[in-house]
């Protein structure tokens, strides 16, 4: 698939991604004489393409990456969440791309990546899109979930809202009416769409277009769950699907 | 980004790669803090010339940029690691040395006038109001940006370069009038001195970090601006400041609804004590920013005729100009300590040579303990001359 983002540094690679979480600084993070990373996961950064959320640190960074690069040391391309001035000095002036404003939590270490600087984009490799949406179903102050059954194929057993993949041809409205009817009954009404966010899963991301639903009554659960529950957003429990406090989140709850 | 046609052309590298590479440092920044488009610039002024700070990795850089590179404005350099022509005074390593001069050759080669100073502004490269400018050095860009009325942001080294090769930089920040306007009032209550307007500039720096002050009560002529601008932007990031019925842009200003902090003796003593951790001391450091001619001739005229009785060694650091046009009134100083051009006890490897130091630039007091591992006195130039004499 290919992620969108912007273009910062110009040029094109590919490589393996090396992840780390935190900020991130050439200076004191790399050993000069290796390209070894001394933070993070480990590992080199040569030749990989280096994901980190943003650089941090002395300036003296930029000329650590162009002294990497120069002796053929530097990551093939950056990518990272927000780009800032020392990171991408280092970059522009070691010809390496760097692309910001890129979701890093959907990358894994390992992952091939071909990061396009004059685009703006990232295509991972082996990697698919998959467009769903979750549906929250609000009653009052509380909100509905349901806990997955032991037929489903993703996270049985977990409690999540009403989701599902969005059909070809399909708008992710329409999704989640047809879903909500499937699973649920209920007839709701649509208060707002939340602005949709990525989630990785093996080798798949998840585009998560987030709806909140009024409705009044109970739900008459089909076999893709085995109960469900009225609670305040605010007690979601600790065994829900991944990133449902997100979908909260985004839909004002 | 909206391009000209000929900046266009400049970055497919019809002008050559230097200038492609240069553009594209110009363009990258630009997106990132959202600029629309370019300004061109009438000078630049660049930082990342100490060996101590850019090391190996900053020279194989300069040695390429400057194969292929020319600056096209007029372009100088900020302090370099020691004074080029009396380093083995000042106790400089012969290597440290040969890789400084170095560096400095590879500026020279790219058309950089190599005075080496944190006052450009003082020794020839002084911008007129509204011009656009690239400049690094973060006392200097703050004094250009706010005495003068010129506009810069907070350039970095290769920035500024790049800015200076492609002759513009990306049009955001402080290049749009609407980020000039001031943040905060400051209702400054000081004698007047030079070290407390130093003491000054260190606590709005250190409460408002990179918001633009709003001063009354001050007048500050060019030598309190400057150790008050220099301490707001280490102790905080200050960029621009605006002085009531003095800076050129004062006037213009809306401050309707800004917060007024007030700031008198209470808050200049915390800021001392916040800066101090020995009263004992090897060296005491003058000239941060570097000295100007007033003040080069001020310090003689109190000095002449006095004897040093004390085994503490005094630098004045100031710009070559200032140092060669004044041989009088350095000839009294030198009989108290060298007067060192081109550096500042900042940028050189201090570390080696003291343990503790003095200075009256709250500046200096904020960089000596973690660029220099120095135990710290900031206190003012007639304090530290009972040190002396």
């Amino acid at each position: 698939m290919i992620l969108e983002g912007r273009a910062i540094s110009p040029g094109r690679a590919e490589g393996e991604v090396l992840l780390i979480e935190e900020d991130f600084s050439f200076l004191g993070g790399v050993d000069p004489a290796s390209g070894e990373l001394r933070v993070g996961p480990g590992g080199n950064v040569r030749g990989r393409v280096l994901a980190f959320p943003r650089g941090k640190g002395s300036t003296v960074g930029s000329y650590t990456i162009f002294d990497l690069a120069s002796r053929g040391l530097g990551p093939a391309a950056v990518i990272n969440s927000s780009a800032e001035t020392i990171v991408t000095t280092g970059a522009v002036i070691s010809g390496i791309p760097l692309v910001d404003k890129v979701d890093i939590s959907v990358l894994r270490s390992g992952d091939l990546a071909a990061v396009d600087g004059d685009a703006g984009t990232v295509e991972l490799r082996g990697v698919g899109l998959r467009e769903v949406v979750t549906g929250v179903v609000q009653r009052g102050t509380e909100v509905l979930i349901m806990r997955r059954s032991d037929e489903v194929s993703y996270f049985p057993g977990m409690w999540g809202g009403v989701s599902g993949r969005i059909e070809e041809g399909e708008s992710p409205k329409q999704a989640a009416i047809r879903e909500l009817e499937e699973e649920t009954g209920l007839d709701a009404a649509l208060l707002r769409e939340g602005e949709p966010f990525l989630v990785r899963g093996g080798d798949t991301i998840w585009r998560v277009h987030p709806l909140l639903f009024s409705a009044e009554g109970e739900p008459r659960i089909n076999w893709e769950h085995s109960e469900h529950r009225w609670i305040p957003p605010s007690a979601l429990p600790e065994d829900s699907v991944p990133r449902l406090d997100e979908v909260l989140r985004r839909l004002g709850l | 980004m909206e391009l000209t046609a000929a900046e266009q052309r400049m970055l497919d590298g019809e002008e050559g790669e230097g200038v492609r590479k240069a553009m594209e440092l110009v363009v990258a920044l630009g997106r990132i803090y959202g600029a629309q488009d370019l300004v061109p610039i009438s000078s630049a002024h660049i930082s990342g010339v100490s060996y101590k700070t850019i090391g190996d990795g900053g020279i194989s850089y300069l040695e390429h940029v400057s194969k292929e590179s020319k600056v096209r404005v007029p372009s100088t350099l900020n302090p370099s690691g020691m004074d080029s022509q009396r380093w083995r005074e000042m106790g400089v390593e012969e290597g440290f040395a040969r890789k400084q001069l170095h560096i400095i050759e590879l500026y020279a080669r790219m058309g950089v006038d190599t005075t080496c100073s944190c006052t450009p502004y003082l020794a020839g490269n002084l911008p007129r109001q509204g011009e656009h400018v690239a400049w690094a050095e973060s006392s200097a860009l703050s004094m250009v940006n706010s005495m003068v009325g010129a506009r810069t942001n907070r350039e970095g080294g290769p920035g500024a370069l790049a800015a200076a090769i492609a002759g513009r930089t990306a049009n955001y920040g402080l290049h749009l009038d609407e980020n000039r306007a001031p943040t905060v009032i400051i209702d400054a209550d000081i004698d007047g001195s030079l070290f407390q307007h130093s003491l000054l500039g260190q606590a709005v720096g250190s409460a408002i970090g990179n918001g633009i002050p709003y001063f009354r009560g001050i007048r500050p002529d060019w030598e309190e601006a400057k150790i008050m601008a220099a301490a707001m932007a280490a102790s905080g990031a200050v960029a621009m400041f605006h002085v009531e019925g003095a800076t050129p842009e004062a006037a213009d200003q809306d401050l309707s609804g800004l917060e007024t902090m007030h700031i008198g003796e209470a808050e200049l003593t915390e800021a001392q004590d916040s800066l101090t951790g020995t009263e004992d001391i090897e060296l005491i450091a003058f000239g941060c920013p570097h000295l100007s001619e007033r003040e080069v001739r001020e310090m003689a005229a109190f000095l002449e005729g006095k004897e040093k009785r004390s085994d503490v060694t005094v630098w004045f650091c100031t710009s070559r100009q200032v140092r060669d046009s004044m041989p009088r009134e350095v000839a009294i100083l030198e009989r108290f300590g060298p007067v060192l051009a081109d550096t500042c006890m900042v940028v050189t490897p201090v570390e080696g040579l003291f343990e503790r130091s003095a200075s009256d630039s709250a500046k200096a007091c904020n960089y000596l303990p973690t660029l220099c591992s120095q135990k710290v006195r900031c206190d003012s130039f007639e304090k530290l001359m009972e040190v002396l004499l």
